[in-house]
């Protein structure tokens, strides 16, 4: 019997950031929800990102900053990945995201106008980021299910 | 090269300083022996090494936040609101990532945008940047000693343009500024280009400038047993040695558990003082910092107080020379300058009120001693082992074969075999030993101790006990027990 294809989902930190604790807790979490993680880690360009994606046929690219260089780092993604023929995939976004305690919700706004799916504050619950998940790629009919 | 901890030859510095200067247009406004005539006018108040070693002597705990911003004056205004309103001892100066990669260019850019969004969009000080002009404008208007604190593999640069500038401290080591802050350098690499930032702080020695170094003790900061990161702290201390670094502060991160840490604390001290003295170093001056808990934060303000108040006593009775503070923004990110001062002053009341308040060697501080002690030989002796004898060669051949690992790390230059947890009474324990080169009594230590949790919370431990570890303070707990 042939075994279902999991959907690909590309993982990693933005930028000069190396913070890696969470980054391997949330490929074991990603994986435990049935799908297969391209794990980049620490200190990932974009283009890295946009690469990934397109070799591996990849449904979303979840982005983490932990360092507060967010802001620059995350800018032009989307445009990028549109650039590349990607432009439609799913991009998430989570972290601490910006220099400084700043109300979450302009920081949201910002990333959404940057052109992100989905932008998480600081502790997220990771069922949720996988509910989420599971309900964008259902919508674009990219469901295992 | 071949890499060995062997002091380097003047000839062998100045071989490679002028490509090292060469690096950013800012250095060459580097001149040593300018540098030295500056360092011989700073104030002892204002001079790191000298009060560090005024504190061991009066058993004093110094107090020293992180904070670090993208232009000057606002930099300035930041450490002097610290100092005045966060009475700390001691100051720092946090170096922004960007710098930390040696993306000097990019770093450019965040001060560009820093200077027209009127905040910083730089998580720290470009110091090489702003060169030796700007890093004196900052010595010279904070009343305080100043240190370097980073995060940066290859800091030659940074290091020549901030001691040139009037720092008389400089955190980091080939190690500790590598495994956790790295994902692709090569230990050779970056042991080798930190021997050139310890043979600079070693002639400015031999030009008279006493300038502290200080390894960077708690590694990925994530259920970091005791003995891993002595055996690394250690032997960055002889490889700084070595290279004629003669006031070094050695570090530990807070596990939570009261015993475990205080006895941290005294093992690192003793071993230390027994390893540099065994190693043909018994000149160097040594203390201690202890870093406030460096794993995740409750979002609570409340709550992330409760937090750095454990911390603060844990330093306190276990006396290290100076704690490193956290803020009530630890779970959110960068914290404002007042809640920074808030983290600071919440700290110097924990310590002054137990400051007058020996804490007892008890049978149960005693025995963490006694084991932290025995892992950490274990451990350092099979280094030097490998190394046939030079720790340098040791550490890249250990690091290979798991001899020295560290959790969570983002190198691939640790095998990352090694998986702690929490055992019943709260204290890290190693859940899987991977390949440290532990006694078998050690390793049954280990396992009993895991067990007895195990039994207690009826589960296996597993991958998922390590997790509930990891997020256990953030939600208000020390061990992750299950639901």
């Amino acid at each position: 019997m042939m075994q279902q294809e999991r959907t690909k989902v590309i993982l990693g930190v933005i930028g000069a950031d190396c913070h890696a604790v969470g980054n391997k807790i949330l490929e074991h979490v990603i994986t435990a929800a049935g799908y297969e993680v391209v794990n980049l880690g620490v200190l990932v360009p974009q283009e890295d990102f946009v690469n990934a994606a397109i070799e591996t046929d990849a449904k979303a690219i979840l982005v983490a900053s932990l360092y507060g260089h967010g802001e620059i780092d995350c800018r032009g993604l989307r445009g990028r990945c549109e650039e590349a023929g990607i432009g439609d995939i799913l991009l998430y976004v989570g972290g601490n995201l910006v220099v400084g305690k700043t109300d979450f919700h302009e920081v949201k706004e910002k990333f959404l106008e940057m052109g992100y799916n989905r932008v998480y504050e600081p502790g997220v619950l990771l069922e949720r980021v996988i509910e989420d998940l599971q309900q964008d790629l259902q919508e674009r009919g990219l469901s295992r299910d | 090269m071949e890499l060995k901890n062997k002091k380097w030859t003047h000839d062998q510095f100045y071989a490679i300083r002028g490509e090292v200067l060469n690096q950013w247009p800012t250095g060459a406004a580097v001149d040593f022996a300018e540098a030295v005539k500056y360092h011989e006018n700073i104030p002892a108040k204002k001079h790191f090494a000298k009060q560090l070693v005024k504190a061991k002597k009066n058993g004093r705990t110094l107090t020293q936040p992180r904070a670090g911003v993208a232009l000057i004056n606002e930099h300035i205004n930041l450490l002097n609101f610290l100092r005045t309103e966060g009475e700390a001892d001691l100051l720092p100066t946090t170096i922004d990532s960007y710098t930390r990669q040696n993306q000097y260019a990019e770093a450019e850019n965040g001060i560009e945008e820093s200077k027209r969004a009127g905040r910083s969009l730089l998580n720290g000080f470009p110091a090489v940047n702003h060169g030796v002009a700007g890093v004196r404008k900052v010595i010279e208007s904070v009343n305080g000693p100043l240190q370097v604190r980073h995060g940066t593999p290859d800091a030659r640069l940074l290091g020549e343009i901030t001691l040139a500038g009037g720092y008389t401290a400089y955190e980091g080591g080939g190690i500790s500024y590598n495994i956790p802050y790295a994902k692709s350098v090569s230990l050779e690499k970056t042991i080798y280009d930190w021997q050139y930032c310890d043979r600079l702080v070693g002639i400015y020695a031999e030009h008279g400038i006493e300038i502290n170094r200080e390894p960077f003790g708690p590694l990925t900061g994530t259920l970091v047993p005791p003995s891993v990161s002595h055996a690394v702290a250690i032997i960055e201390g002889i490889l700084a040695a070595e290279q004629g670094v003669k006031n070094i502060t050695l570090g530990y991160g807070q596990c939570g558990n009261l015993f475990q840490d205080i006895a941290a604390i005294k093992a690192l001290e003793q071993l230390a003082e027994e390893y540099l003295n065994n190693h043909g170093y018994p000149d160097c001056v040594l203390t201690t910092v202890f870093h406030q808990w460096m794993g995740g934060f409750p979002q609570d303000e409340a709550k992330a107080f409760g937090v750095i108040s454990w911390g603060a006593a844990a330093a306190a009775l276990a006396k290290a020379t100076k704690v490193i503070v956290k803020t009530p923004h630890e779970a959110l990110g960068i914290p404002t300058k007042e809640a920074n001062a808030q983290g600071l002053k919440t700290t110097r009341q924990l310590i002054n009120m137990l400051a007058d308040q020996p804490f007892p060697l008890s049978i149960e501080v005693q025995s963490e001693i006694d084991i932290i002690k025995a892992e950490t030989r274990c451990i350092l002796d099979k280094v030097y082992e490998l190394g046939n004898g030079d720790f340098a060669q040791g550490t890249v051949a250990a690091f290979a074969a798991g001899v020295l690992d560290v959790p969570f790390a983002p190198s691939r230059y640790t095998l990352n075999k090694i998986l702690p947890a929490r055992d019943n009474h709260g204290a890290v324990r190693l859940f899987d030993i991977g390949n440290l080169p532990f006694t078998q009594d050690i390793i049954d230590f280990h396992q009993a101790k895991m067990n007895e949790r195990a039994k207690a919370e009826g589960r296996n431990a597993s991958f998922q006990m390590v997790i509930d570890d990891i997020y256990a303070i953030s939600k208000g707990r020390l061990v992750g027990r299950p639901h």
